[in-house]
């Protein structure tokens, strides 16, 4: 391995080891320790490669979803959808039936995707679309309900789903967030790109604390 | 290809820091007590018998035993294992080719290194005990066998009680890192 390679190839980043660091910290430890620093770092590379992979295991949705969840029914009015999420400052929100069970998610895509923006369905082309419009452009739209517009089949994942396994689900799908379900498909709690980037903080802090 | 088998010569990394100067002293003390222990009692005991309890690669014991204590090499299971290990192969080396002092000597070393690392034992100064049950001379290859018992089982048994009763004493040294 060449040494160019071997820095590339580091999960720190700016953050990683310097030979010096391992110097000191030798020095620190009374007695002839038997390995050298070079060799020092990489077990502390591996080590460290394990230890993240080990807390990505042991984070699951259950741990960092937000359980206060609002969702709203089939038959939701959309204005009233649109009502709940803008109060909440949510840009998604799951869509369930009766018995709590997740059918699909709405979000602010599916709202400008059906608001006869030409185009990338994005908040400035409906802008366009609207500033060229004599009338609101979301009459199409006014007398549906949640059914109509909502992702279906939503992407879901159980309380038990790990933290590599919801990014993982989340780049593939391009989502932002996806309902979090017990066995039975009820809805539990909703997991975001936020949560991740929190539970991301949390892991490297874990690991340099222990 | 061949560029990179050169630089693979220069190395990759810096030396590790030195001790500090009390870990001198103390590494000095033990390898003095070590070694004057098993030296005097070969003198006191053997002396005029014929017998040996002494061997050179002590004194590369001692250097792990009492110079890099914390290190792997130099714990219980591999002072022991190693030793005994080195002694039996060195002399099934000499029996088998007693003609052919280098193939005997380098059988002897190569195999003890293999021997030790499959058992968890590696022991550098068992290769020297290898090479010296070949290499040794006729007073040792009188002993056969008996060898690997005396002078080296009775030898490092010695060695490890002076390393554990000394290395215990100073307050920032411990020994042994484990037994298993």
């Amino acid at each position: 391995m060449s040494k160019n390679s071997d820095e590339n190839q580091t999960p720190f980043g700016g953050m990683d080891l310097t030979d010096q660091d391992v110097q000191e910290a030798m020095k620190a430890i009374p007695g002839y320790l038997d390995i050298t620093p070079g060799d020092f770092k990489e077990l502390y590379r591996n080590a460290y490669r394990h230890a993240v992979e080990r807390i990505s295991r042991s984070i699951i949705a259950k741990d960092i979803m937000a359980k206060d969840v609002i969702s709203v029914r089939r038959d939701t009015l959309l204005h009233e959808v649109a009502e709940i999420m803008g109060r909440r400052g949510i840009s998604g929100v799951p869509v369930v039936d009766a018995d709590s069970r997740v059918v699909g998610v709405i979000s602010e895509t599916d709202f400008l995707a059906r608001m006869g923006a030409s185009g990338p369905k994005n908040f400035m082309s409906v802008m366009a679309t609207c500033l060229k419009a004599k009338g609101c452009i979301t009459l199409p739209i006014q007398a549906q309900t949640a059914e109509d517009i909502m992702s279906s089949p939503a992407i879901t994942v159980t309380e038990q789903a790990t933290y590599a396994e919801i990014a993982r689900l989340f780049i593939e799908k391009a989502i932002n967030r996806a309902p979090v379900i017990d066995q039975q498909g009820h809805l539990v709690g909703i997991v975001s790109r936020a949560d991740i980037l929190e539970a991301t903080q949390a892991t490297s802090c874990k690991i340099l604390h222990q | 290809m061949l560029r990179n088998y050169f630089r693979k010569m220069q190395g990759t990394t810096k030396s590790p820091p030195r001790v500090q100067w009390p870990e001198v002293f103390w590494s000095w003390l033990g390898g003095f007590v070590g070694i004057s222990v098993v030296a005097t009692l070969n003198q006191a005991v053997l002396e005029g018998t014929g017998q040996i309890l002494f061997i050179a690669s002590f004194g590369a014991s001692a250097v792990l035993l009492f110079g890099a204590l914390k290190s792997p090499l130099a714990q219980p299971p591999n002072l022991l294992g190693g030793h005994l290990l080195g002694a039996v192969i060195g002399v099934s080396a000499y029996k088998l080719f007693p003609a052919h002092l280098w193939l005997a000597a380098a059988l002897a070393v190569a195999t003890s290194i293999a021997a030790m690392h499959a058992t968890k034992t590696l022991h550098p100064p068992a290769g020297a005990t290898a090479l010296i049950a070949v290499m040794g001379g006729e007073k040792i290859h009188q002993l056969g066998y008996l060898f690997a018992v005396m002078p080296v089982g009775v030898g490092v048994m010695i060695l490890l009680a002076v390393a554990l009763l000394f290395n215990n004493i100073p307050r920032n040294r411990r020994y042994p890192e484990f037994w298993f």
